[in-house]
């Protein structure tokens, strides 16, 4: 029998459904709108019943994202606050020295890739471009909900500006997702055909072993677990 | 002779009208009047003059078959159909025995919509195109080229407001004809990159509802008093936009009107902001896109050189 650790909270596991469920439905309703001469854009919007009413699905799924955004930011800000994490998500210039040594192990200039804790640097990476994305998106997206109240304090010019943003950021977080993260999560021939670790928050602990060593080896000794990561207690399922 | 209204009919045609008119020299007096075959005619009891002109509007149709087939579609037979027997018939527009080529001279075709249009040709012919129109200029549009001749578009119910990208494009992407007057062939297409024109075209596709439409060109320059928008009364110019932006944008203030480029494509000199915002996302998107997938290919080659 396959041993397993758990990984991921039911909030954490609660955060990525309610993610990618929104993100989902923002770009069906949001990409249209960029490639609005399309054939396809016109069929989705057709899908959703016309431009207004994809406009407001759109606009429903931002305010939410927005918000689900704003409660992981806050949760993980007191976290810290409250010292029960050290945020091992921070970037730190390991991340960077992994990412070269990754390259390089790749390329066959070294013998092994580096060991990971926690989250490894492509995970990183990924989630704070996802996190900034989100913040970035969330506010141009207000500005062009809401065009008269900026230009009462700032330029005008900022409302295209805003509009300019969004639909690239936009772009580019749809093409980040659909080729990095879906490789990562399916098409990875270490994970294929499906990585399920995020939806039922467990890994096993191969896994673990190939992918996250130096996380596993705090866990299973107790005297590091105790010292480094107070709140994550190993906890084995079956 | 006097019909069932009171109204006098003079049955006299003077031959040398006739003779002048487009048909003068193809058509006899029988090919239209076919049913009055003998003398004395078999009197057909028209109540008022209304009545025989409406009854005389198949006649037509026998050599026109294509422009009366377009006049079906057309608003003013809709109108007609719908009881209204002042709509224009063909005769309303073109004459009856006096016929004349409709368009010589040009200006003639915006004077014949003036006899029951006459408000909106006052306003028209005010207009940057209705005055050059009437000082013989032939490249500015007179009613029928936005509005069709025959079939003629209802101007109500929006369908033919939401086509205006396309009827005014006709013009204003014409390079030749705009550089004349030094005018951007860009108006179209920046317009349809901008929020308004992507909206509209997609309001087009899904429901045709004009209340609930995004600006088209006639939101923001006027539809018969559209202006040079260097003309003190012009919506389009400064002193005047943030009202005309007031029309939709109720909560509009000073700085507003700038969020929208004027046509525009930015540059590092005009809407620097935007250029930058678009140069960064041009120069962005390449790279990660790239570096990630560059990533992939080379862990694959990893995972095939293992094995």
């Amino acid at each position: 029998m396959t041993e397993y650790v758990v990984r991921f909270s039911a909030r954490q596991r609660a955060e990525h459904l309610t993610t990618m469920v929104l993100f989902t439905l923002l770009c069906l309703t949001g990409l249209p709108q960029k490639f609005y001469t399309s054939g396809w854009a016109h069929a989705l919007i057709h899908l959703f019943g016309g431009i207004d009413r994809a406009r407001w699905i759109h606009r429903c799924c931002g305010w939410s994202l927005g918000a689900v955004t704003a409660f992981h930011a806050a949760m993980g800000i007191a976290a810290v606050v409250q010292k029960r994490s050290h945020l091992p998500i921070a970037i730190s210039r390991g991340d960077f020295e992994d990412a070269v040594a990754t390259i390089r192990y790749y390329l066959g200039l070294r013998e092994s890739g580096p060991l990971h804790d926690r989250f490894d640097y492509k995970q990183k990476f990924e989630y704070w471009a996802l996190l900034v994305g989100n913040v970035l998106m969330v506010l141009t997206g207000i500005v062009l909900i809401y065009p008269t109240v900026l230009s009462r304090f700032l330029p005008g010019e900022l409302v295209p500006a805003a509009k300019v943003a969004h639909s690239n950021e936009g772009l580019m977080a749809f093409l980040v997702i659909t080729i990095w993260h879906i490789y990562n999560a399916h098409l990875n021939p270490d994970v294929f055909p499906i990585d399920t670790c995020i939806f039922t928050g467990r890994i096993s602990r191969d896994r673990m072993m190939h992918e996250h060593p130096l996380e596993l080896a705090r866990l299973e000794s107790p005297t590091e677990a105790g010292s480094r990561e107070r709140v994550r207690a190993p906890r084995e399922v079956a | 002779m006097v019909l069932g209204s009171g109204e006098k009919l003079s049955i006299y045609v003077d031959s040398k009208v006739f003779g002048s008119s487009v048909h003068g020299e193809m058509l006899r007096c029988g090919d239209c009047h076919s049913e009055k075959t003998g003398y004395p005619h078999d009197s057909k009891p028209f109540s008022s003059r209304r009545d025989l002109a409406v009854a005389y509007y198949e006649q037509c149709k026998s050599c026109h078959f294509a422009n009366y087939t377009k006049t079906l579609d057309g608003v003013h037979y809709a109108v007609m159909a719908k009881g209204n027997l002042a709509a224009a018939l063909c005769v309303d527009c073109h004459g009856s025995h006096d016929i004349r080529r409709a368009s010589e001279p040009r200006t003639r075709i915006s004077q014949t919509c003036s006899h029951c249009h006459a408000p909106v040709y006052q306003t028209y012919s005010a207009s940057v195109h209705g005055k050059a129109a009437e000082e013989g200029n032939p490249d500015v549009p007179v009613c029928t080229d936005c509005h069709r001749a025959h079939d003629i578009l209802d101007p109500r119910d929006g369908s033919l407001a939401l086509r205006t990208p396309e009827i005014c494009g006709r013009c204003h992407v014409n390079g030749k004809l705009m550089q004349k007057y030094g005018l951007s062939t860009k108006v179209v297409d920046t317009y349809l990159k901008d929020f308004h024109g992507m909206s509209a075209s997609l309001q087009r596709v899904s429901k045709p509802d004009r209340r609930v439409f995004a600006a088209v060109c006639t939101d923001c320059h006027g539809v018969h008093d559209i202006q040079s928008s260097s003309d003190p009364k012009a919506h389009t110019i400064k002193a005047n936009l943030v009202q005309t932006c007031r029309k939709c944008h109720a909560g509009a203030t000073r700085n507003f009107p700038d969020s929208w480029l004027s046509h525009y494509e930015p540059t590092p000199h005009k809407a620097a902001t935007v250029w930058a915002v678009q140069l960064f996302y041009t120069l962005i998107i390449p790279f990660v896109v790239g570096g990630l997938i560059l990533q992939i290919a080379l862990h694959l080659w990893r995972v095939v050189v293992n094995r």
